[in-house]
């Protein structure tokens, strides 16, 4: 479980707070998603639960285990990234994956690294382009080989940053099924933020909205309300039901 | 299950293939460059002067000039080279050079303070080249020159800490404080007695012909462990071709990285341009060539690059060795101008993507 309480962040002294005593709680193989408009404070909580920002004040807990006072490589073993624009430096789809096995084999991958990035190929039904290079492959097989590349650090936690953020809809689809698929079967928490209100529905178990480096509500899919969209983005939408899912339709042409 | 992937595959096997070749032709190009030389001695010569059957001084040009010259030419161009490489992946700036830390401005200030103003420069009233040649031995200058070099580069570090090493701040820094000490250099000459600033500007031309046994050793030593060093964290740079974030989220302590590179890469170069002088372009147009032959993998790019750069400093020096007419033309011109051309074909090409 993922526990993040009180957390405040500020650039500098003299800068306004991004985050303030911000508080959340991710239950194991869960899909937690983190939404908000651009400047809200999304990246901004992603980069301290990575580790590449020290937060002024407050607490992250990955199953009981203090995140923020743990070294760098023992965090990567539990927490994996997938950011928004991915690169792979003209490395084979195989030895990007190995990549994610950096902080366990250190200088040289062994046996064991090798054996972890074969079944993750498998699994992931990877082998036909294993040993093409990654760079030159197509947005939704890059954004594939990202999300094998953070299961090869066998994470407790996986933090996706706009992972349709680039995709065509078909692609998009793949991606959120690989996603629920890997929370379902290896009970792997998600945190991920998303720009698309309706993919971010079919996505997520729970829902964190962000407004002005603060959490407004958060709870299951029932909180999401015409009204929170209003108070959170600024427009009027629309929520009509569909074989009983929600649909958000926002925005003047649809008010 | 299916049947375990072949972990050297077709292509991994070429460019092992094309890393033992190169491996095989340097060593090949080192012999025949054994024979090339402009004082005319024949093949037959210089067996004679290797087995020391020879005349004394056919002895004394394959042991003590050509021979020191030739190792020169293999450590300076191997550490250049991977200093280059390993500069442009630490900072992410294709431009990036073994001297972008203002090493060779450093060396170059450090070198002209030591002929000009402590070995009979402007500090003397004499205008007798006699006073350089007392007063500054080899050692004094390069030393010199090696300890601004180092001092350049502890200081750029040490202001790039406060912004963690950011490649952009860095690359910034190292064009300020190179731009210092080339107004310092340029000030020290404006007062410089024509002698002196002849010594000083014949200094700065690269040239292999300034090696010794012991210069070799020295900068052996710094370039061995800088190759291993830099060998040991092939996987940690290939985790910062993927970006700093992801780099960091895969276990990569990217500052600390970062600083040892920067440190270890620009030591080789201080520690080679103080001894040998200006060498320009390996660093930056070997690892460049064989990135777009071999693609980005350090645990191939690294080998590769500084064979690449032992090829072409030799090739040069024979180049500069053959065509000098009894005297050979400072390297650092030659492959400047034979790195040039081939650079603008790589800017040109449309291939290149960092």
């Amino acid at each position: 479980m993922l526990k993040i309480e009180h957390l405040s962040f500020q650039y500098s002294r003299r800068s306004l707070p991004v985050l303030r005593d911000v508080s959340l709680e991710l239950p194991a193989g869960q899909i937690g998603m983190l939404l908000g408009k651009n400047g809200a404070g999304k990246t901004t909580l992603f980069k301290i639960i990575l580790g590449l920002l020290t937060p002024s004040e407050g607490r992250i807990e990955l199953d009981g285990e203090d995140i923020l006072s743990m070294p760098l490589r023992e965090r990567a073993r539990r927490i994996a990234y997938v950011p928004q624009h991915i690169h792979f430096g003209e490395l084979s789809v195989y030895d990007s994956i190995l990549m994610g096995r950096v902080s366990y084999f250190g200088l040289k991958a062994g046996t064991a690294d090798h054996n972890a990035v074969e079944e993750i190929i498998r699994e992931m039904g990877m082998e036909e382009f294993a040993d093409r290079n990654a760079e030159h492959l197509s947005g939704g097989e890059k954004q594939k080989i990202a999300i094998a590349r953070a299961m090869a650090q066998n994470p407790k936690l996986l933090v996706l940053d706009e992972p349709t953020g680039n995709l065509d809809i078909s692609n998009e689809d793949l991606i959120i099924t690989e996603a629920k698929a890997l929370a379902e079967k290896k009970k792997i928490s998600i945190i991920s933020s998303m720009h698309d209100l309706n993919q971010a529905l079919y996505m997520g178990d729970h829902f964190y909205f962000l407004k002005d480096g603060k959490i407004r509500c958060s709870g299951k899919e029932d909180i999401i309300t015409e009204e929170l969209i209003k108070e959170v983005y600024g427009i009027d939408s629309r929520i009509i039901a569909y074989e009983n899912k929600k649909i958000i339709l926002g925005g003047k042409h649809y008010v | 299950m299916s049947p375990k992937r072949d972990p050297f595959n077709q292509r991994r096997r070429k460019i092992r293939l094309l890393i033992i070749l190169m491996a095989v032709f340097t060593v090949l190009l080192s012999v025949f460059c054994l024979f090339v030389g402009s004082s005319h001695m024949t093949f037959s010569d210089c067996i004679h002067a290797l087995l020391r059957t020879g005349s004394a001084s056919e002895v004394r040009i394959i042991w003590n000039i050509r021979i020191p010259r030739i190792l020169a030419a293999l450590i300076a161009g191997a550490g250049l080279s991977v200093s280059g490489l390993i500069m442009q992946t630490t900072l992410n700036n294709a431009l990036a050079s073994p001297s972008v830390l203002g090493v060779s401005n450093a060396a170059v200030f450090g070198a002209n303070l030591s002929i000009i103003a402590f070995a009979g420069g402007f500090l003397s009233t004499g205008n007798n080249l006699s006073n350089y040649m007392t007063g500054s031995s080899p050692y004094a200058v390069s030393g010199m020159a090696f300890l601004f070099s180092a001092a350049s580069v502890l200081l750029i570090l040490g202001l790039c800490r406060v912004r963690s090493f950011s490649p952009n701040v860095v690359v910034l820094a190292g064009i300020a404080i190179g731009a210092v000490w080339t107004a310092a250099t340029t000030i020290l000459q404006f007062y410089a007695t024509d002698v002196g600033l002849s010594a000083a500007v014949i200094w700065s031309f690269g040239d292999l012909g300034r090696a010794t046994y012991r210069t070799d050793l020295i900068m052996l030593t710094v370039t061995a462990i800088g190759i291993i060093c830099f060998s040991l964290g092939a996987w940690k740079y290939n985790a910062l071709l993927s970006g700093d974030e992801t780099a960091k989220s895969l276990g990569v302590h990217v500052d600390r990285l970062r600083f040892f590179s920067l440190l270890l890469a620009s030591l080789i170069t201080a520690v080679c341009v103080s001894f040998l002088g200006i060498i320009g372009f390996v660093g930056m147009i070997c690892p460049h060539v064989m990135k777009k032959i071999i693609g980005q993998d350090h645990r191939s790019t690294i080998p590769a690059s500084c064979l690449a750069g032992c090829l072409l400093l030799l090739l040069a020096d024979t180049l500069a060795r053959s065509i000098g007419r009894g005297s050979a033309l400072p390297v650092g011109a030659v492959t400047s101008l034979l790195g040039a051309p081939f650079f603008i074909a790589i800017i040109f090409s449309g291939r290149e993507k960092h």
